[in-house]
Parts: C-alpha cells; structure tokens; sequence
C-alpha cells in the first residue's frame, strides 16, 4: 500500500550470479538484484509473503550457460519459488506448506547437460519446522531437515534426515557431495547419494568438539570440513568420513578400521584422520569460508577482522578494522571479488587479492545501543523534509544519510574521529542530530562518559554541508556548552542561522551563525557558530525546545512547564501551564497557533496548546514516542505506544499507533497501527513533484514516513484515505547505467579475450569456398599466389577435376 | 609517454585517528594577509647606542644602497649586507660638523652625499673619501633638510628656519635661486620623479608648496593646506600625487587635479614624524607584482603601511620608541627606522629576489635585474629524456596523487598498539602539555587512565605531578587534572610519602593549589564589588 523500505540486507547469506555482476541479497519478502559494478539495486524478485530465508543461483552447466539467470529461493511462508532474475519472473512455485529456514541444492553439478534426455530429478535439503506433530512428539525437536524434489514440487515422504530443538544452517560443500550442519558441540555431515533417486539412503557422521560450534565450511576439492567455536578457535578435520563414507564394500571398511591409524587431534575416536586447531580470534567465529581453490581459508568473527589463513603453513593476513561483526562472507565466480556482510546492514564488495573495498552496498544502520543513563535523549533520528532523506546515528560515532525514497544509504559522517570496535565499551555517545530545514547545516551533540568521575565531556558540533551533496565539513566545536550537564535538545531556526540548544543543567542557549566568505580560491563559505544568548527559568532542567514556523517564538520547555521566548531578544515571552511529567518533546504545530507537548514518565500526556489563548486546548493520556508536524498544514502525528496489556488482544503484537491529527481537533482524523513501535520515529517529507508519479490524477501533497525501532520505514500519503501506493517513479536511468557499466571480464578473459567456443564436432569446412565448376582447371590457379589455397586442398581438387564426372545419365 | 594503468578505485573502511589536543578558538581577528606577513617578514636588527635622535635616514640608490643615519653631529654609513649577518657597527663615519645633522640626500649616482646642520651649514661629502668637496653656505638660520633632485646631478635643494627655501648650483657653491613665500620655518621637501624642475616644500605654516624653477617671478605654482604644520612630504611615484605628514594624519593630494586632497588617513595617534614610499609584493591571479605603499612613523611608536590603491592600512607595527625617520631601500629589501632615542631599527628581508628599485623605480635609471629565463625542456632536447623523479609537473599532466602518509607520533603508536602506560609517560615526556591532555582524555575513553596511574613507577610517577603541579589549576584543563590530581594522591598515596622526591612535587602542587585559591578568592571579591554596580545598570536601562 505504500513504499517501504530500510529492510535488512543481512538476514541471510547473499549469492552471486554466475557472471559474478549481480548479487542477490534476502531482503526481508523479497530478494534484491544490486549490480556489483555500480552497488545499486537493479531489481528485486516480489512474491514471497513472509520473510526469504534462502537463495540459491542455479550453476551453469556449460560455459556459455554463464548468462543464464535463474535462482531458487525459500522463504517461511512454505513455498520455494524458482526464478528468472534478469527479467524477473517467477518461473515455478513450490508449497511444501512449512516454513523453510534454510535450503541447499547440493546436486546441481551432478546434473549433465540436458543432452542424455533423461532428465534427473533435482533435490534440496531443506530446514522446516514441523508444524503438524506437536501434540505428540516433544516441542523440544521440532526442526527437520528434509528432502524436497524440486522436479516433482514435493517434500519426499516421511524421509527427515535429522531433527534439532533450534533452525541451523545448512552448509553444503561447492562439490555437492556433503552437506552438514552444526548442532551445539557436534558436526553432522551428510554424504549426498550418488543417484538422483528418491529414497536412497543417506549416510551420515558426526564429528565432536568441546565446545560450541558456531560456523562450518567445506573445502572445495578434498575431504577437509572446518568449523569455527564460540571461543574463536578454528578446527579443519582432515579426511573425514574416510570410513564412513569409503563405499560400498564393507571389506574394506572393516580393513580401514583394523588399520587403526595415528588419528593425531582427533575426537571420540571420529571418522577424520587428523584434526588441527588455530586459534586468533578473541571471540566467536562467524564466518568461515575456503577460497574457491582451496588454498585459503577466510575466517571473521565478532572482532569484525577478515582473516586470511594460508591452509597448508597457517600464516596469515587481516583486513582489518571493518568496525562490525561479520556475518557472511560469499566468494564469487569471479576471482577477484566476492563479498563480506556485516552486521551493521552493509555489505561490503572485495577486491580479491589485496582486500581493498570496492564498492558497499549500504543498508541502513541498526539503531545502536545505548547505555542505560542516555535513554530518553530523544532517538537520533532527524529527517530531512525537502531532499527525503533521514540522518540517524550509528554505531560508529557516524551520522548516516539514508534516502527514503531510493531506499541506500548516501554518505556517513563522521561525528567523532574515533574507530569503533565492536564489543568494546560504548563510552562516546552521539546523543542527538539536528538539521536546518533545507538540509545544509546540521547539528551533532555527543558525550563522553568520564572514568569514575573524572574527564567527562560533551560537545555541540555544528556542521555545513560542502557543495556535494550530503558531504558535511564541521564548522565549529563547542566544549562543554552548558558547562558539565547533558543537551537534551538541539533545534534549527527555520531560517537555518540560529540553533538552540536546551540542557539538563537548566539553561538554553541560542548560538548565531556568523558566515564570513572567505574569498581564496573560490568562494568558500566559512560558518563559525558563536553563541548569542543564555536563558534560564528558574533553574529548572530544560528538556526539550522547539522555533515556530515563522521562526519569531522559541518554547523551550522547562520540565513541565513551556516557557515562551523571543529568540533575537532573549525576552521571556510567556510562560504556559503545568503538565504532571516533565515534557521530553515539543513541536509547533506548521503554521497554526498551536504547540504539541509530549511527556513521559508515570503520568504520560499528549498536550496541544494554543498560542493566541495561552492555554491548554486538549490533551490526551498517551505514551508518545515521536511527534511530527507538517511544514504547510495545521496536522499533525503522533506514535504512541500502546500499554502492554491492550496491544495483546485488540492489536495482535502491533505494539503502537500513528496518530494523525488536526491541531484544532482533539479527534484525530486518521489511525495507523505499526509494530515495534518502540524508538519509532516520524516525519513529514515533502514532494518533489517530479518524482512522485500521479495517483489519480494529483499528486500527493505531503508524505508521512514512519521509522520503526529496527530502522525499517514506510513513506505514504496521510491524506489519502485508502492509502494508495505511493509510487515514485523508479530512476530507469539508474538501472540502464548499470547495465552498461557491467563491461568487466576477469581472469584469462579480461587479457586476451574470449576464447571461441571450443568444440570437437566443429564440421571441417574447407578454409577457403572451392567452388567445382564442370571445368575447375581454368580456375583453380587463377588469381594471386597469396590467395591460392594450399597445395593439399588444391591438390586433391585438381585430381578430381581431372577426373571424369559421371554425371547423372547414367541413370 | 607511459601508460598508466588506471587502478581501481578501493577503499579502506577504518581510518587512522590522531590523538589531536581540543581545538582552542581562533582569535576574532583576521588571520596575517599576504601583505602584513610580507612586511614581518623584514628582519629586525637594532642598531643601538647611536647617541641621539635619528633625524634623517637615507639610502644610496646604488647598489648595495648602503645607508646613512644623521644623529647628533654625525652621520654614520650602514652596509645592509652587514646587517644581515649582524654586524651593527657603521662601516663609516662623518663627524665634521658643529652642530646637529637634521637632514641627509645621496646624489642619484650615490657617490655624493649632502648634509646640513642647524647652524644653517650644508656640506656636500664625497661617499669613499668622507671629505667635504663644498660648504654651501648662506642660510642664516638652521637648514632643516637638504635635497638632491632626482635626475639633476648639478643642484641642490634646502630650506629651514628662515622660510625661504634655496636652489643651489653645487659646482659653483653658489644660490640659483631664494624661493620666497613660506610664512614659518620650511621643514621638508621632496623632487619631483618625473621632472628635474618640479619639487614640494612643506613648512609649519600648515601649507605645502609647489615650485617650478622654470617659474621667472620665484612663486610658488601650487599650494596645499595640510590644517597642520608639516613634518614631511613625499612624492609618490607616479608624479601626480603627493603625500604630507601633519600632526596625526597623512593626507593624499592630487597636484594635477590642482591640488584636490584624495585620502586622509588618521590612525596615527600622535603626530607622524616621516613617511616614505615602500613597495610590497601583490599576488594577482598567479602573477606577480609590486605595487607601492606609503610607510609612515609616528611618535606613538608605530609604523603604518598605507595601501593608497585602495586606501586602506593593510599593515601595522609597533616600536618600543617613538619613531622619528624611516626609509625603504630602492631595491626592497631593507627597511629602516630610526627612533628619538638612538636607536635603528634596520629590517632586512632574505632571499634573492631582485626587485627593481623601489621608490623612485626606473626613474632612477636602475635597470630591471632579471633572471635569465629557464627554458623549458621539450622532446627535442635530450636532457627531456633524462628528467627525474623531482621532476615538476607540467600544466596539463594527468597527476596521479599518492595518498598521504599519516604521520604518527610516539604516543599515537603507542596508543594504537594498546600499551597505554607507555603512551602515556612518552607523552609526557615530551613536554607538550596539550598532547598530555589529549592523551590523557583519550585514555578516560578507554577507561584506562586510573590503571596507567596505578601501574607508573616512581620516577614516572614524579613526571605526572610535576606536569599536574604546573598544570593543575589552568582554567583550560583544570576540570580533567582536578579530579585526576586527586585520584593520584589517593591511590600512590604510600609510593609518594616513600619517596622525598614526590613529596617535593606534592609540596609544589600545594603551594600552585593555594596561589589558585588565593586568586579564586581574590577574584570573588571583585566581583562582589562589581555584581551590584552592573545590577544598577541594568536597572537604569
């Protein structure tokens, strides 16, 4: 019904096509083409209902093949869906009914060519939740693995392979003989049958370890497994399954056994012939990959440090510092990229050999952890109205740029200069984001926490955007702007020269900008922000501050009360009414004479108040979250959070409600209900005409966009009463570019050119069209040396030309 | 040419961080121009122990324009050469006069110089010999300058007490011409660059004169009221303009326009004593020029440097005297003031640039003194195949910029490698007590300062109070040290009551800690006195 977007680009692993230009990324229902060459998104394949939790591109079968497209995808709505990414099209849907955490299709390389004519059936293992039995089995294994024909379009009867309390992933080995899984402080691996039959039998082992195992990786060419700990350690088992899987001949089996060979490292008497341990990573592993010749091994955990092992002497090489743990890391068919995601939603393209990032593709950052004591500063999210996009804070001291309506992520920047690692202490918070209206300036206040008391700082930063887009360059630093206490507010003037900044410490102060134009070598625009006034009511904490449109009153609310200034004289103008908890945001209402207070704490209250009376017009006993007023209009919204005990029974989990208003109208003239409303943010965005493609012949004035606490958004029309799609006409221009700019070849091809395809039954065609003419003798000699075939050829005609031609009257 | 290969673009995620002291705030002023940074780039070297006034100053337009200084009775010769390498001693001295020099003119071949005295004598010198070719005498009261025409090398000009300024025939020792009309004493004059028979006379009538000797009935041709008595005039450069002295201003007048004043510049305090033309390097898209400056001295002790393009001071200086002549040499690079209290003050660029003359320029009939011009090396030549690494980079190459080195210091290493203690007694050791701070902020994010103190040994331990027991009351870092001080001496209080050294340094904290104090309290007092004074005025309004 409306645009969404902001999903999580790594809930799953990605996969590559087989040209190695396009990634295919699990994004929430549906799967996303980015091209690789540019890391813009290209397509995205929609018919899932619930969330993607697999896919898996289809290998070519022969080399020209490459340009083929086709993936299969699962997802937990129970359906496996085979597509054609490169159009998209959905090829072929498959309802097994249950929900599918995970899928491999290890046999894809056991299929020939389509030449034989009998064509194979085409198995995947599948990870499901039984949801039929759970009356009478134990809830506790309730997962299955089993075996799905793809061919067929059904599960195969009553064959599970293995059950476990938790979905695990399914890892299968790039030779499809083995997949396995992990299963707390064992290894299961399963030998893929040889035949593509139904029921053959499946055989398995199982390989121990003492600790947890978290990440299993198969080598490419030889019996080698590795699988990485919670501790950080890294064990490859060599020659498993040597028994196990030996064969038929159980002989031999005996005989291998009888051996009892040295098994040096080796658990609980497994089928492996040795098992090695290296350990570097401090904390759990969760990524393990072999490089695709098997001489590497990448490994990466929490540290967010992509390690390079050499397999055969253990030396090893880093990428470090990503700044967050890793998730995944995808080789592609091209050797000299393949991909690492993070846990902070990006996915960055490698360079092979050297490591260097090529490109990222950026999702939008997880909202990050707070310590407990700088809750309630407000969620660090600031919208920018008129270029649609949202700043929020990251992890990484950064302020992300995200557009709403081209859904990536446009630049970062760097609001501390400090490196983030992962795990580490938080003890720099950026606490709050401010942006002016037309989004050239922004405001950034940051704390650090003092060690037991002593070297504790705040900082106000004031930043102007460069003449690139979004490339902010700071312009001024405050230390410590109300001394040792806390911002809680930072507020643009509409006209974009004037901030204030509001502080628990129980004063405001309003800071200036002087803009000296500094004439060096161009025109080089040098903000200073300096500060222009102090005010204090009664000493009491300001909590929260807001300008009216027209930029003329400043409210600052000092804790229950709202105090009314005039900004360029610092005159106390009024001060409004008592609400019961202190107000933590406050907002006037566009260009109406109207003011929303939200407070929080035991006795939470949505306030309207009316400037011309100077009195309370309504108010309501609600939670709110975020309050958004537009720019224009007299409406306004509001999230609220809906008290546990309602949002059970009437909602089903949807735990908030977006409450549209009129600023005169205590009933509020439109009512959305959202989940995970907690640290949900709203905004206003206005409409750029040309980008919005006409919904019934207008377009819509203004758009809503809901962000909820996991940073996913939705962008609609508030107005419209059955919420019609709001559909912004999609860059073509974008996606054509990305198609030209896909020229890459790689490897043998990006130095000599492709080879002509190579084949045996190549019809021996003479070299040069000799054309027997009933007297080839006049000719065959004739024209210039260089153009005479060779003696052979002309030989051999010249004979049969010699030679008298029966012709047809002998018949 | 070589091909280059084009790399592909990567990129790292993670950046190198320094560990950087807080930005303090940029002083409201301007940062130093081009101009004011040309004109501190002169040198200063005192000459002192000169035993009275400087009253006149004056630089041979011969290269290497050595200079002459009149002070008392005696005119001492300055070689610029050897002030640069600070040698202050004059390279001669004329002492034969009765009475106090007031003013000084080389010939403009720079051999002859001329001197008169307050006992109305004038004395033409030869420069090598120091003897006195011819005594021009004929004023009968004190002649308060002398001046050589600039192209003329035959006559002479002076005047002084007894307002009639005299044209002189130097061969023959005797008066051209008396040139009546002035009402007071005549105390400057200055030859027109352009004409041999054009010169301004300024006196403490208030009005400044301009004669032509080609005039039959000895009348003055112009005349200017500066509205106060005049120290000095100048001509500028070009001929048309001059510049007077008066009291606290110095005005600008266009003589062509007939004598219409063009600027008035006031930002002397006291009266402007001399004023002379300067020539500063002008940057202008890349070209470079020279463009003049009119350099004035006051009693107040500064020199200004007035832009008459623009009019506008685009420099300013103080001297610890009052300042009485000041002179620019003709090829730039030596300025020189001279004080009331015997004192030169002689500024001396570096550097090789030879600027054509100054002040009077060509006029002088100084070549330009040019480089000989680089060639540029072209295919053709075989020392283009021979260029470099140092190599400059042609207009129009494709550069392709190798990314910066980040230099580390010895705590940042440290600090990247985790081992904080030693960070932190490196950094204090450096004796930067901004690193310090920064370091030591960087460590309480780190959380990790307490257990760096905790772990110091005695030596390094008596290093941090040291540093704190300078630095612990500075208004800038007070509120981190403060506290940290305090942790310090409660977590070693035992190393420190083991050791006479760190009791010594604790005894310094005290005493730092009690002067702190001291003016803490001192400071409230005031502004006890003061808080209801501003409260009635903020009553009032």
């Amino acid at each position: 019904m409306m645009m969404r977007g902001g999903r999580s680009l790594v809930s799953s692993p990605p996969a590559f096509s087989n040209d190695a230009k396009k990634l295919l990324v699990c994004t929430s229902n549906t799967v996303s083409v980015f091209s690789t060459a540019t890391g813009l998104q290209i397509t995205s394949l929609e018919g899932h209902t619930a969330l993607v939790t697999s896919v898996v591109v289809v290998p070519p079968s022969s080399p020209a093949a490459k340009v083929l497209c086709y993936c299969w995808t699962a997802s937990l709505d129970g359906t496996i869906r085979y597509w054609d990414f490169s159009v998209p099209e959905l090829m072929k849907t498959i309802d097994i009914r249950v929900p599918i955490f995970n899928m491999v299709i290890p046999s894809f390389l056991d299929i020939p060519a389509e030449d034989k004519g009998k064509h194979r059936d085409l198995f995947a293992y599948v990870f499901t939740e039984d949801t039929k039995e759970t009356q009478e089995k134990t809830k506790a294994l309730r997962r299955q693995i089993r075996k799905c024909n793809l061919s067929k379009s059904r599960l195969v009867g009553r064959l599970i392979l293995g059950e476990t309390k938790k979905p695990e992933v399914l890892t299968v080995s790039p030779s499809g003989k083995f997949f396995g899984i992990r299963n707390k402080c064992k290894l299961r691996i399963w030998k893929v049958p040889d035949q593509g039959s139904e029921h053959a039998a499946v055989r398995k082992i199982t390989l121990h370890h003492t600790k947890k195992i978290t990440v299993i990786a198969f080598h490419p060419t030889q019996r080698v497994i590795a699988a990485g700990d919670v501790t950080g350690r890294i064990l490859t088992w060599r020659g498993f399954g040597n028994i196990a899987f030996a064969g038929n001949n159980g002989v031999e089996k005996q005989k291998l056994i009888n051996i009892q060979e040295d098994k040096p490292g080796v658990r609980d008497n497994d089928d492996a012939d040795s098992c090695t341990t290296w350990h570097w990573h401090s904390a759990e592993v969760n990524v393990l990959s072999f490089s695709s010749d098997g001489a590497y091994l990448y490994s990466g955990g929490k540290e967010g440090v992509l390690v390079v092992w050499q397999l055969d002497t253990g030396k090893k090489k880093f990428l470090p510092r990503i700044g967050s743990p890793l998730l995944y890391f995808i080789d592609s068919p091209d050797p000299t990229l393949s991909a690492i995601s993070c846990a902070d939603n990006q996915i960055h393209l490698l360079k092979m050999p050297s490591m260097g990032i090529l490109k990222t593709i950026s999702g939008i950052k997880t909202p990050c952890c707070c310590p407990e004591m700088c809750k309630g500063l407000g969620n660090g999210i600031a919208f920018d109205q008129t270029a649609g996009l949202v700043a929020l804070r990251t992890e990484n001291y950064c302020i992300q740029f995200y557009s709403l309506f081209d859904d990536r992520g446009i630049s970062e920047v760097q609001v501390c200069e400090r490196n983030h690692q992962p795990g580490d202490d938080v003890t720099v918070i950026v606490t709050a984001v401010a942006l002016s209206v037309d989004g050239s300036l922004m405001s950034t206040s940051e704390v650090k926490l003092a060690e037991e008391g002593i070297g504790g700082l705040v900082c106000l930063k004031f930043w102007q955007a460069g003449s690139q887009n979004k490339e902010f360059s700071l312009s001024t630093i405050v230390y410590e702007p109300h001394r040792d206490a806390g911002i809680s507010a930072v507020t643009f003037h509409p006209s974009g020269n004037m901030v204030v900044s509001s502080s628990f410490g129980g004063d405001f102060k309003i800071w200036r900008c002087n803009n000296d134009i500094i004439q060096s070598d161009q025109m080089h625009q040098n903000f200073s922000w300096t500060c222009h006034a102090v005010g204090s009511y009664k000493k009491r904490p300001m909590t929260a501050a807001a300008f009216s449109a027209d930029g003329s009153v400043l409210a600052v609310a000092a804790e229950t009360l709202i105090t009314l200034w005039n900004p360029y004289k610092n005159v106390l103008l009024a001060v409004l009414g008592d609400t019961l908890t202190p107000i933590v945001n406050l907002s006037f209402l566009g260009k109406s004479d109207n003011l929303a207070a939200a407070s929080c704490g035991s006795n939470p209250q949505l306030s309207v108040w009316s400037m011309s009376k100077l009195s309370l017009s309504w108010s309501y006993k609600l939670r709110i979250e975020a309050v958004a007023s537009a720019v224009d209009s007299s409406s306004f919204a509001a999230l609220a959070l809906l008290p546990e005990s309602s949002s059970e029974t009437t909602f089903k989990g949807r735990d908030g409600v977006i409450l549209l208003y009129n600023a005169t109208n205590p009933v509020p003239t439109a009512i959305w209900s959202v989940k995970k409303a907690m640290g949900g943010a709203l905004g206003f965005l206005q409409v750029n005409p040309s980008s919005v493609e006409e919904v019934d012949g207008k377009t819509p004035e203004v758009l809503l966009a809901y962000m909820n606490g996991d940073h996913e958004y939705v962008v609609f029309d508030p107005y419209c009463k059955d919420a019609h799609e709001v559909s912004i006409s999609q860059k073509e221009g974008l996606s054509a570019l990305e198609l030209k700019g896909q020229g890459g070849q790689y490897g043998y091809a990006s130095i000599y050119g492709e080879l002509p395809e190579f084949s045996e039954k190549r019809p021996e065609t003479p070299w040069v069209p000799s054309f027997p003419s009933e007297r080839p003798w006049e000719t065959i000699f004739s024209g210039s040396s260089h153009n005479l075939p060779p003696l052979t050829n002309l030989c051999s005609a010249f004979l049969e030309s010699l030679l008298e031609k029966r012709t047809a009257a002998v018949e | 040419m070589a091909e280059i290969r084009a790399e592909e673009e990567t990129s790292t995620i993670s950046k190198t961080f320094l560990i950087k002291p807080k930005l303090k705030s940029k002083p409201r002023t301007l940062p130093q121009t081009p101009e004011s940074k040309y004109w501190s780039s002169f040198k200063s070297t005192r000459i002192p122990n000169l035993v009275s006034s400087i009253s006149s100053i004056s630089f041979s337009p011969s290269p290497p324009h050595p200079f002459a200084a009149a002070y008392s009775a005696s005119v001492s010769l300055f070689s610029p050469l050897s002030l640069s390498d600070g040698d202050v001693s004059p390279s001669s001295t004329i002492s034969s006069f009765s009475d106090v020099v007031s003013s000084l003119s080389f010939r403009s071949d720079g051999l002859l110089l001329a001197a008169s005295d307050l006992s109305g004598l004038i004395q033409v010198f030869d420069v090598k010999t120091r003897t006195p070719l011819r005594r021009l005498r004929s004023h009968t009261r004190p002649v308060r300058f002398v001046k050589y025409p600039v192209l003329d090398k035959l006559h002479l000009l002076s005047g002084g007490d007894d307002a009639v300024v005299k044209f002189w025939d130097v061969a023959g020792e005797n008066v051209v011409l008396d040139l009546m009309g002035h009402k007071d004493y005549v105390r400057c004059a200055d030859c027109s660059p352009v004409s041999s028979d054009l010169f301004v006379t300024g006196s403490y009538d208030h009005t400044v004169k301009v004669w032509d000797v080609r005039v039959e009935n000895s009348r003055s041709v112009l005349e200017v009221n500066h509205g106060k008595p005049v120290e000095d005039v100048i001509y500028l450069p070009s001929g048309g303009l001059i510049a007077t002295a008066g009291g606290s201003s110095v005005k600008i007048w266009d003589l062509i326009g007939g004598g219409k004043m063009v600027h008035s510049m006031e930002s002397h305090n006291k009266t402007v004593t001399s004023i002379c033309v300067g020539r500063t390097r002008k940057e202008n898209c890349g070209h470079k020029s020279m463009e003049d400056r009119i350099l004035s001295v006051g009693l107040d002790g500064y020199m200004k440097v007035f832009d008459y393009g623009n009019m506008k001071i685009t420099h300013s200086m103080r001297f610890p005297a009052p300042l009485m002549s000041v002179s620019f040499s003709p090829d730039c690079k030596t300025r020189v003031i001279g004080t009331s209290n015997g004192i030169i003050f002689a500024g001396r660029r570096k550097g090789k640039e030879n600027v054509e003359s100054g002040g009077r320029g060509n006029v002088l009939g100084f070549e330009n003194i040019s480089e000989p011009e680089r060639r540029v090396l072209r295919p053709t030549n075989f020392r283009y195949f021979h260029r470099g690494q140092s190599e400059k980079p042609v207009e129009g190459d494709f550069l392709v910029m190798r990314n910066k080195k980040i230099k580390l210091a010895e705590h940042d290493k440290l600090l990247k490698k985790f081992r904080h203690k030693e960070a932190l007694v490196s950094v204090l050791n450096k004796n930067n007590r901004e690193n310090v701070v920064a370091v030591m902020e960087e460590l309480v994010t780190r959380k990790k300062l307490l257990k760096c103190v905790s772990n110091l040994d005695t030596d390094e331990l008596g290093l941090l109070l040291m540093f704190l027991s300078k630095n612990a009351t500075m208004p800038r870092y007070s509120s981190l040290l403060m506290g940290l001080t305090k942790k310090v001496i409660e977590t070693r209080a035992e190393d420190i009551q083991s050791s006479d050294a760190l009791k010594g340094q604790i005894r310094n904290l005290k005493r730092s800690i009690e002067e702190e104090l001291r003016i803490q309290h001192s400071l409230q007092e005031i502004q006890g006195i003061i808080s209801p004074l501003l409260r009635i005025i903020a009553g009032r309004r």
